[in-house]
C-alpha cells in the first residue's frame, strides 16, 4: 500500500459508500417511500458506516505503517511537551553512547582493526627480543630466516622513521618508511597509481639505475595535487634521491597503526646513503619489523613450531659474530605473533589503560540506562491517567505498548545521533592525549561498522529498558479500578518498585566510578609531584639534523660550539648545552661498563647519555661531588665521565668515585675507559614511574663521530629560546630544517600520557556518574513529593513538624544509600584488585580515598534530595487539602 | 505467493470464503457496483442471503488488492458516478477453481447428510 495514495483512497471510499446509500435510497423512493424516510432506511440497512469504512481500510493493508506514523507524531508531540525530560534523556543517552563509542573507536583503531589488505588473518609478525619485548630483527637475522623458512609464502621487513624531504632548497620533515622488496607482494597490495616496490627494487643492482620510491595517496594529493605525471619524478629524501614509481592505495597506512608513512623506500636506499656502515649489513642493528604471510593450509601453531626449530640455528650463527655480550641480543628469542592488525606500539602502551577506560564507560552506560529507565518510569507514572483514558476508549494494550516503544525509539535515535557527534569530538580529544612525541600521531578514527553496531546495540538496549518495561508494567494496571477510584489517588497509592530498585544499583556503580577516578587522579598527581632530578620549568629541547651539512669531524664540533655560543649570548636564554638523550623521551642508549680499580662488580648494564659542557647546570641536575663536564673535555684530553649516584654507589660502594676509572665492556667500545670526574643526583631517565637507573654521562666532544646530539636551553620564556635557536640555525646552518622543539614540561606530561588520560577521563566519567545519579535521585524524590502532597498537607495540618517532613522525604534517599553504599564498596574493592598495578606507589585500598568518594556521593545525593524536600516542607496544608 | 494466499483463505471461516465466491460469481455477469452486487446476491438467493455491507466492502477491497477483481469509476444508468468492479483473468480462474471446490464440498456435505442416496 503506497502511503501517499492513501488520502485519494479515503476519498474514494467515502464516495463509494455515499453512492451505495444514494442508490439504496433511490430504489426505495422509486417504490414510493418518502425521500427522508428512504434515506433513513438506507442508512439503517447499511449499518455502522464508520465501522464499515474502518474495516474496509484494514483490508488495504499497510495499517501498521499508518499507525506507526501517527505513533511517531504523537510521540514527538509528547516529547516536545516535556522539554526538560527530553533534554535530560537525550543528553544522558548521548553521554553514554558518545563516551562508549569514543573510547571504543580508539580501542578499535589501536588494537582491533585489521590492516586493509587481502586476507589479513594470514599475516603474522616475527619478533625478536628478550621475553616480553616484541622487538624488530637485525637484517642478517631476517636474511637467514628468509632463506630457511618453509611455512610462509614470503617474509618482509618494514622500518618506520622520520625523514627529511628537500625540495628546491627547502627542507621539511616527513614520515617515511623502509620496506624490503617482498613487502608489497606479500601484503598483496594493488597500487593506486603506477606500481609498488618489488624484489628487484631492493637489489644492489637498483643502486646503479636509481632507487625507486612509492608515496602515499594523501601525500600525492597534498604534495603533487593528484597529478598522474608524478610517476618518474625524482624525490630528495635524507639527502639521497629516488624516483617515484607509484602511489599506494589510500586505505593502506603502513603496517604500524599509529604511523602513516608518506614515502616508502626500499632498504637499499639506506645502503645508498650510508654505504658499508648501513644498518642493512650490521648484526647489532635491530631495526627490521618483520612480518610474513602464512602459506595456505599452514596453521599458526605449525608456523610457530617451524620457526622455533630454525630460530636456534639462526641466532647461534649470528651470535658467533661477537655480540654475545649484549644482553638484549643474548637473551633474545625469535617468536611469532598474529599480525592481522599490524604493529601497534601505542596499543601495547595504552592497551590496559584503554580497556580499563572501556570498562568504566561500560559502567557509565549502565548508569545512564538505569537513569533513563527511572526517568521514563516516573514520566509514565505521571501519564498513567492519559493511558488509562486511552485504554478505556478502546486502545489495545499492544497499541499502547507500541506507542511507548515508538516514543522511546525516537528518544534513543536522537540520543544515538547526538552521541555520535559527541563521540567524534571526544575521539579528537582522546587522540590529543595519546599524542606523544614531536611527531603527530596518525590515527584513523573513522567510526567503523563495529563501533556502529556497538552503538546501535547500546541504543537498542536503552530502548528495551526504557520503553517496553514501563509500558508492560503499566498496562497491567486494571483500567476500570483506576477510572473508578480517580487516577490521581490510585497513582498515589501505587509505588513504582522498579525505579526505587534501580537507584541503589546506580549509587553502587557511581561509587565504583568515583572511587576509581579519585584513585587514578591521586596517583597521577603523585607522579607529577615526583622529583625527577632535573628542572622542569623553562627547559626546552631542540633536535637538529646536521647530517646533510658539509661539516664533518672537528668542523661539526665547531658548528655545535658556534651554535652553543649563539644560544648563550641570545637575550632571555639563561643557559644552554648539548644533549643526546632527552630525559623521559622515547629511548636511550645502553652501555655496559665495569670499574677498573678495586674489586667492584663486573659488567653492569648502564644507561648512557652524551652531554655538552654545563649540561647539569642547564638541566638543573645537582652535582654532588667533583665537577661538571666542561668545554675543556675535548677530543685529545683525558677521557672523562660523570656518574649518577646510583651508578657511583654500585661501582664504588663506600668510597669516593672521583678520580677512579670506568671501562666500557661493550664489544666495540667508543673509548676503552674514562676517569670519573663528578657524581650527580639521580635523574629519571626513561620514565617517571621507574626509579632512576644507574647512568653514565660522557662529554659530547670526546665522541667526535657521535651523530645525534641536540640542544637544551634554559630560559624564562620558551619563546625566547625558540627565537634564539631559530636565529642561531639561520646564522650557522641555514639549510637545515627547523624541527619542532619540545619543552621539558611537555615531555614530562607526554611521558605520563596514559596516566593522565586515565585520570582525566575517569574523573570526567566519575563526575558524570555523580551527576546522573543525582538527577535520578532528584527525579524519584520530586515525583514522590508530588504524589504525596495531599498526604503531606494532611500530616502538617495534624501538627507534623517541618523536620518530620524533611525526614519523610529523606527517608527514601537514606534507604537508597543504605543499600547502595555497601554494595558499591564491595564492587569497588573487587575492582581495586585489578587496578592496583596502574597506580603509582599507592595502595588501591587507601581508606581516605574511598571515604572521600563516599562523602562526595552522599553529598551529591543530599543536594539532589534537598530541593524536593524543601518543596515538601513548604507545602501549604490548606492548599493541599483543598486540592484533595 | 499464490500458494500462500490460498492457504490463508482456506484457513478463513467458511462464511467469508463463501462471500468471496458469491461476489466473484455475481461479477461473472458483468461489471457491477457495490450496491448492485448486494442486490444481485440477495435476489439470486431468493432473498435468503442478506449481505452485510460491513462484510461486503472489506471483501471487495480485499479481492481488489489480491488482483482478482479490478475497479473503475463509471457513470451508472441513473447518471451517478459509481465504482464498478469487474473480474480479472486471475479472478475468473480463481472463480472456476473455487466453484469446483465448492461443489465438491457441498456434495460431500450432502453425502454425509443423506448417506442412503449414494
Amino acid at each position: 500500500m503506497t502511503f501517499w495514495r492513501r488520502e485519494t483512497r479515503e476519498a474514494e471510499l467515502d464516495e463509494e459508500v455515499r453512492t451505495h446509500l444514494n442508490m439504496a435510497a433511490q430504489t426505495l423512493t422509486e417504490r414510493g417511500v418518502a425521500q427522508k424516510e428512504a434515506e433513513r432506511a438506507a442508512k439503517r440497512d447499511f449499518g455502522n458506516v464508520e465501522l464499515t469504512k474502518e474495516v474496509t481500510r484494514d483490508a488495504w493493508g499497510g495499517r501498521w505503517l499508518q499507525d506507526l506514523i501517527s505513533d511517531a507524531r504523537y510521540g514527538l508531540r509528547m516529547l516536545s511537551k516535556n522539554p526538560g525530560f527530553t533534554a535530560i534523556a537525550v543528553l544522558t543517552l548521548a553521554l553514554g553512547i558518545g563516551s562508549n563509542s569514543a573510547v571504543f573507536s580508539l580501542i578499535d583503531a589501536l588494537l582491533l582493526r585489521s590492516l586493509d589488505v587481502p586476507a589479513p588473518r594470514e599475516l603474522v609478525r616475527i619478533t625478536f627480543g628478550p621475553p616480553g619485548i616484541d622487538g624488530p630483527l637485525s637484517s642478517p637475522m631476517f636474511d637467514r630466516l628468509r632463506e630457511r623458512q618453509r611455512v610462509f609464502t614470503d617474509i618482509f621487513a618494514w622500518t618506520n622513521g622520520p625523514m627529511v624531504l628537500s625540495n628546491k632548497g627547502v627542507a621539511r620533515p616527513i614520515t617515511g618508511a623502509y620496506a624490503t622488496g617482498s613487502a608489497f607482494p606479500t601484503l598483496k597490495l594493488k597500487p593506486r597509481l603506477g606500481r609498488l616496490l618489488t624484489w628487484q627494487d631492493d637489489e644492489p643492482s637498483a643502486l646503479s639505475n636509481g632507487v625507486a620510491a612509492v608515496i602515499s595517496e594523501d601525500f600525492w594529493l597534498e604534495h603533487f595535487g593528484g597529478d598522474p605525471g608524478v610517476l618518474g619524478q625524482p624525490i630528495t629524501v635524507d639527502g639521497g634521491t629516488a624516483t617515484i614509481v607509484g602511489v599506494m592505495p589510500g586505505s593502506f597506512n603502513g603496517i604500524t597503526v599509529d604511523y602513516s608513512p608518506q614515502v616508502v623506500l626500499p632498504f637499499i636506499f639506506d645502503v645508498a646513503l650510508h654505504g658499508k656502515s648501513s644498518c642493512r649489513f650490521r648484526s647489532d642493528c635491530t631495526w627490521f619489523s618483520a612480518m610474513a604471510r602464512l602459506e595456505p593450509g599452514v596453521t599458526f601453531a605449525q608456523a610457530q613450531a617451524d620457526l622455533a626449530a630454525i630460530a636456534g640455528d639462526v641466532l647461534k650463527e649470528l651470535l658467533t659474530e661477537g655480540y654475545q655480550r649484549i644482553d638484549y641480543l643474548r637473551n633474545g628469542t625469535l617468536s611469532l605473533i598474529p599480525g592481522r592488525t599490524g604493529n601497534s606500539p601505542l596499543g601495547k602502551v595504552y592497551g590496559r589503560e584503554l580497556w580499563t577506560l572501556q570498562t568504566l564507560v561500560g559502567l557509565l552506560m549502565i548508569i545512564c540506562c538505569a537513569n533513563l529507565a527511572s526517568l521514563q518510569l516516573s514520566r509514565t507514572l505521571n501519564r498513567q491517567h492519559e493511558l488509562v483514558v486511552r485504554s478505556a476508549l478502546g486502545a489495545g494494550r499492544l497499541r499502547l505498548v507500541r506507542q511507548l516503544v515508538v516514543e522511546s525509539m525516537l528518544l534513543s535515535a536522537s540520543g544515538a545521533a547526538a552521541g555520535m557527534l559527541l563521540s567524534q569530538w571526544m575521539s579528537g580529544l582522546l587522540v590529543r592525549y595519546v599524542e606523544q612525541s614531536d611527531f603527530p600521531v596518525f590515527l584513523d578514527l573513522r567510526p567503523n561498522l563495529t563501533i556502529l553496531a556497538a552503538v546501535i546495540a547500546l541504543a537498542a538496549l536503552t530502548v528495551i529498558l526504557t520503553g517496553a518495561l514501563p509500558a508492560l508494567n503499566l498496562t497491567r494496571l486494571e483500567t476500570e479500578e483506576m477510572l473508578r477510584s480517580g487516577a490521581q489517588r490510585a497513582v498515589g497509592r501505587k509505588r513504582h518498585p522498579l525505579a526505587a530498585r534501580l537507584l541503589p544499583g546506580q549509587v553502587a556503580l557511581s561509587l565504583v566510578l568515583t572511587s576509581l577516578a579519585l584513585l587514578f587522579a591521586v596517583s597521577t598527581g603523585r607522579l607529577l609531584r615526583v622529583d625527577p632530578g632535573f628542572r622542569v620549568k623553562g627547559i626546552t629541547f631542540f633536535g637538529v639534523d646536521f647530517e646533510r651539512r658539509p661539516e664533518k669531524g672537528e668542523a661539526r664540533l665547531d658548528l655545535y660550539r658556534k651554535m652553543l655560543d649563539g644560544l648563550r649570548r641570545a637575550p632571555g636564554v639563561e643557559a644552554a648545552s648539548v644533549v643526546a638523550v632527552r630525559p623521559l623521551g622515547e629511548g636511550g642508549i645502553d652501555e655496559s661498563a665495569a670499574p677498573v680499580e678495586g674489586h667492584g662488580p663486573e659488567d653492569k648494564h648502564l644507561f648512557e647519555n652524551v652531554v655538552g659542557p654545563e649540561y647539569f647546570t642547564t638541566a638543573g641536575t645537582k652535582i654532588l661531588a667533583g665537577r661538571e663536564i666542561s668545554k675543556f673535555d675535548r677530543f685529545g684530553a683525558i677521557p672523562v665521565c660523570v656518574l649518577n649516584q646510583a651508578a657511583a654507589n654500585f661501582f664504588f660502594p663506600q668510597q669516593s668515585p672521583i678520580g677512579k676509572h670506568i671501562r666500557s665492556t661493550e664489544p666495540n667500545p667508543k673509548r676503552p675507559s674514562c676517569e670519573v670526574v663528578g657524581v650527580v643526583t639521580d635523574a629519571k631517565y626513561l620514565s617517571l614511574r621507574e626509579s632512576a637507573p644507574p647512568t653514565i654521562y660522557y662529554p659530547y666532544e670526546q665522541l667526535p663521530d657521535f651523530r645525534w646530539a641536540g640542544f637544551i636551553t634554559r630560559s624564562h620564556h620558551t619563546s625566547a629560546a625558540i627565537a634564539a635557536f631559530k636565529d642561531a640555525l639561520r646564522r650557522y646552518a641555514p639549510d637545515t630544517p627547523f624541527l619542532p622543539p619540545m619543552t621539558m614540561q611537555r615531555q614530562l606530561e607526554d611521558s605520563i600520557g596514559k596516566e593522565r588520560l586515565v585520570a582525566v577521563l575517569s574523573l570526567f566519567f566519575g563526575g558524570l556518574a555523580l551527576l546522573l545519579t543525582s538527577i535520578g535521585l532528584y527525579g524519584l524524590e520530586s515525583q514522590r513529593v508530588e504524589r504525596r502532597t495531599p498526604e503531606i498537607g494532611l500530616r502538617m495540618a495534624l501538627g507534623a513538624q517541618k523536620s518530620d517532613m524533611l525526614w519523610f522525604v529523606l527517608r527514601e534517599a537514606t534507604f537508597v544509600f543504605l543499600i547502595g553504599l555497601p554494595l558499591g564498596l564491595l564492587l569497588t574493592f573487587a575492582a581495586c584488585r585489578f587496578v592496583g598495578s596502574l597506580l603509582y606507589e599507592m595502595s588501591p585500598f587507601d581508606p581516605r580515598i574511598h571515604l572521600i568518594a563516599v562523602l562526595s556521593l552522599v553529598g551529591a545525593g543530599l543536594l539532589a534530595s534537598y530541593v524536593p524536600a524543601r518543596r515538601a516542607v513548604k507545602v501549604d496544608p490548606m492548599a493541599a487539602l483543598r486540592y484533595e | 505467493m499464490a500458494e500462500k494466499k490460498e492457504r490463508y483463505q482456506n484457513r478463513i471461516e467458511l462464511l467469508q470464503g463463501t462471500l468471496d465466491l458469491l461476489v466473484l460469481q455475481t461479477l461473472q455477469w458483468g461489471p457491477q457496483h457495490g450496491y448492485g452486487i448486494s442486490i444481485a446476491i440477495r435476489n439470486h438467493s431468493g432473498e435468503i442471503l442478506q449481505v452485510d455491507t460491513g462484510s461486503l466492502y472489506p471483501a471487495l477491497h480485499r479481492l481488489e488488492k489480491q488482483k482478482l477483481i479490478k475497479a473503475e469509476w463509471k457513470v451508472s444508468e441513473n447518471k451517478q458516478r459509481a465504482k464498478y468492479y469487474q473480474l480479472t483473468a486471475a479472478g475468473k480462474k480463481h472463480l472456476s477453481r473455487e466453484r469446483s471446490k465448492w461443489s465438491q464440498f457441498s456434495q460431500a456435505i450432502a453425502g454425509v447428510l443423506n448417506p442412503e442416496q449414494t
